[in-house]
């Protein structure tokens, strides 16, 4: 079994509250690995995947974590998505010597805790960290759209506490009005109580820091209380999901995007008609860096072989733009930490569908 | 804001209610906690949905006919995993509502998938969307109305099934002493699947209601609902109908009003924390009897 194929895991929510954002995962690294595939594999070998399930559930993760440690086959992860879910796994990572890249988790935390005892980064990531997302949105909306007081909606996990913290720290700097800070566990379906609250304070932004499915949620009952306000967020909630369920009340939402398709190069246009005729939807950033991050590891694998340590070496040393993987997302390479380089776009809902803003901040 | 904080926890209450009254009328019946309950209403959102994009079925026939496959489904549910363990530890039967939760979920994430999906509003009556009624800040949406109008019909028609049906005669008598009604000539089985029909039924109702007020539906939702469903039952006390109708408003507004002056993450605590206050001075709920009284 193992000597003609080259196998890797891809540990990601497939049921669960998150499991849709886990197919998008599926989807990405579903197309890189049939396109290695059909081009003959790596040095002669298939490409398998090993989808593992953990429900973006911290404590899943850390039961998932093991099984892929221990099976000799596996050569890395792509994963994990959700931050909370990545913190949970690392340590066995890390012990246990496997190379992980995550498309999606963009805690701070996370770069401390990606190393084993002599140092060594295994866990890697080709997407930004939440603070500077957090920092770039509160200059955004402060200097580009204008805004000044900001209603925060947050969901209470990693990523959404610290996209919050990381915001509002900024904003203190620049002097942009905090009216109102909410949380919400995912999940969570009825926001009226929190927008009646905020609502009182009159604010001209609501900052909803989580993911699309329970954004749209707030974003129809803002609307529905009659709180119109331009809505921003990050990564969470780009896909065309929020503009499925929010319909209207969708529209006047900024977010910051790792990945552009209006702004990609001609090798990702291409990706991109495919990703549609395939999937049948618009292509998402996850599902792009879901993809690079297995193009990635593959890429590693071709090179050094199936050590998983020698593929840890190789990707750590993609440490300049000279050396970067080009990818459909653009180049990817690390810094000492593990973490890639990535600058922010904005893109906005208008009209129910997603445009990039007219105003870019690079 | 209290008024608007009264009347976004009332339409939540009233949902919860209609959920609660399936669970505590199953108990009510074969003391069984139907954890599978919250599923069912999950699947009246899809079946509704799936009559309506992909037969065309307009949005009031559609709503019936989920009515219809959910009682079918609950029924199912009873013969499949229910029926074989009537007679054994209870706890056995409370396992195989655990399990049958747990595929019910899984089952509607293979045929329709993971993705939340909007209800089809083309198919919704224009009116939905606008405001009926203003008062100062306050705003009331037809939708909003037409669910408390639903609710209450639902309310109403089974309290005259209950109270002046030969079924729901029988039903209560089952409540009473099952062996006892079996010895009058009641047939056991057949009222019992007459309960999960009015149940599920319901349960249904709510699940569309759910999916049209949000906006939103996916295989999941039967969970969190579920749970609170539950906590309503119990604070209602457990068996009683008109007690999880009580149970499912205090709830709604309980939760509305901590999320709206305490805080956010503490909405599910202040609902629980009502249910356990209420479980520790009066165990048997607001309107429950004790289970002794049963033996």
């Amino acid at each position: 079994m193992a000597d003609d194929t080259v196998t890797i895991a891809v540990a990601s929510p497939f049921t669960g509250p998150a499991a849709a954002y886990g197919d998008n995962i599926k989807a990405g690294v579903s197309m890189k690995v049939a396109e290695i595939n059909e081009a003959g594999g790596i040095n002669g070998k298939q490409v398998e995947v090993e989808w593992m399930d953990e429900k973006c559930d911290p404590r899943e993760a850390a039961t998932v974590a093991p099984k892929i440690a221990q099976n000799k086959d596996i050569v890395g992860v792509v994963g994990h998505l959700c931050s909370s879910a990545h913190l949970a796994a690392l340590p066995t990572y890390t012990r246990a010597g496997v190379p992980a890249i995550s498309p999606t988790a963009t805690n701070v935390t996370i770069s401390e805790k990606n190393t084993d005892r002599r140092g060594r980064v295994w866990g890697f990531r080709n997407v930004y960290r939440d603070d500077f997302q957090g920092q770039f949105l509160a200059n955004y909306v402060k200097d580009v759209l204008g805004l000044e007081k900001i209603a925060v909606f947050h969901e209470n996990n990693d990523y959404g506490i610290g996209l919050k913290d990381a915001f509002m720290g900024e904003a203190e700097k620049i002097d942009l009005d905090i009216v109102g800070v909410e949380a919400y566990i995912k999940g969570a379906q009825d926001f009226t109580p929190q927008l009646t609250k905020l609502k009182n304070e009159n604010p001209d932004g609501l900052f909803i820091a989580g993911y699309y499915g329970e954004g749209a949620l707030i974003a129809s009952q803002a609307n529905m209380l009659g709180l119109d306000v331009v809505k921003f967020g990050a990564d969470g909630l780009d896909n065309a999901d929020y503009i499925n369920l929010a319909d209207t009340a969708a529209n006047n939402t900024y977010m910051t995007v790792p990945f552009l398709a209006a702004a990609a190069g001609p090798q990702a246009q291409e990706f991109i008609k495919e990703f549609e005729k395939e999937q049948g939807r618009s292509l998402d950033w996850m599902s792009a860096n879901a993809y690079d991050a297995a193009g990635l590891l593959l890429q590693a694998v071709a090179e050094v072989g199936e050590d998983r340590e020698e593929i840890r070496d190789y990707l750590i040393s993609i440490d300049s733009p000279e050396e970067a993987y080009e990818g459909v997302t653009g180049k990817t390479y690390f810094n000492e930490q593990g973490d890639s380089q990535k600058s922010a776009y904005v893109k906005m809902v208008k009209d129910e569908e997603f445009v990039p803003a007219p105003k870019q901040m690079n | 804001m209290l008024e608007q904080q009264l009347i976004n926890g009332l339409t939540l209450g009233v949902i919860y209610a209609m959920i609660a009254v399936g669970y505590t009328m199953v108990y009510g019946v074969i003391e069984l906690i139907n954890f599978a309950h919250g599923e069912i209403f999950m699947l009246g959102a899809f079946f509704c949905m799936t009559f309506i994009t992909v037969f065309g079925v307009p949005f009031y026939l559609a709503i019936f006919l989920a009515m219809c496959c959910c009682a079918v489904c609950g029924v199912l549910l009873d013969i499949i995993a229910y029926r074989p363990l009537r007679n054994s530890p209870r706890l056995a039967a409370l396992i195989t509502a655990i399990g049958m939760s747990i595929f019910l979920q899984n089952l509607a994430l293979m045929i329709w998938g993971s993705r939340p999906r909007p209800f089809p509003k083309d198919a919704l009556p224009e009116f939905f969307s606008q405001t009926a009624l203003t008062f100062g800040d306050v705003k009331l949406t037809w939708l909003q109305l037409f669910i408390f109008a639903v609710t209450i019909a639902m309310m109403v028609g089974l309290n005259l099934i209950i109270t002046k049906t030969k079924a729901g005669t029988a039903m209560r008598a089952l409540a009473q002493n099952k062996q006892a009604a079996a010895l009058m000539g009641i047939n056991v089985n057949r009222i019992i699947s007459f309960t999960f029909i009015l149940g599920s039924s319901m349960g249904a109702v709510a699940g569309v209601l759910v999916s049209v007020f949000y906006n939103t539906m996916y295989p999941m939702m039967g969970y969190t609902a579920g749970v609170k469903a539950f906590a309503a039952a119990v604070l209602g006390g457990i068996g009683s109908v008109p007690g999880a109708m009580i149970g499912g408003v205090i709830l709604g507004v309980a939760e509305a009003l901590g999320a709206g002056y305490v805080s956010s993450l503490y909405r599910d605590g202040v609902a629980y924390a009502i249910m356990i206050a209420v479980i520790l001075f009066r165990p048997s709920g607001i309107l429950g009897r004790l289970v002794g009284d049963k033996a």
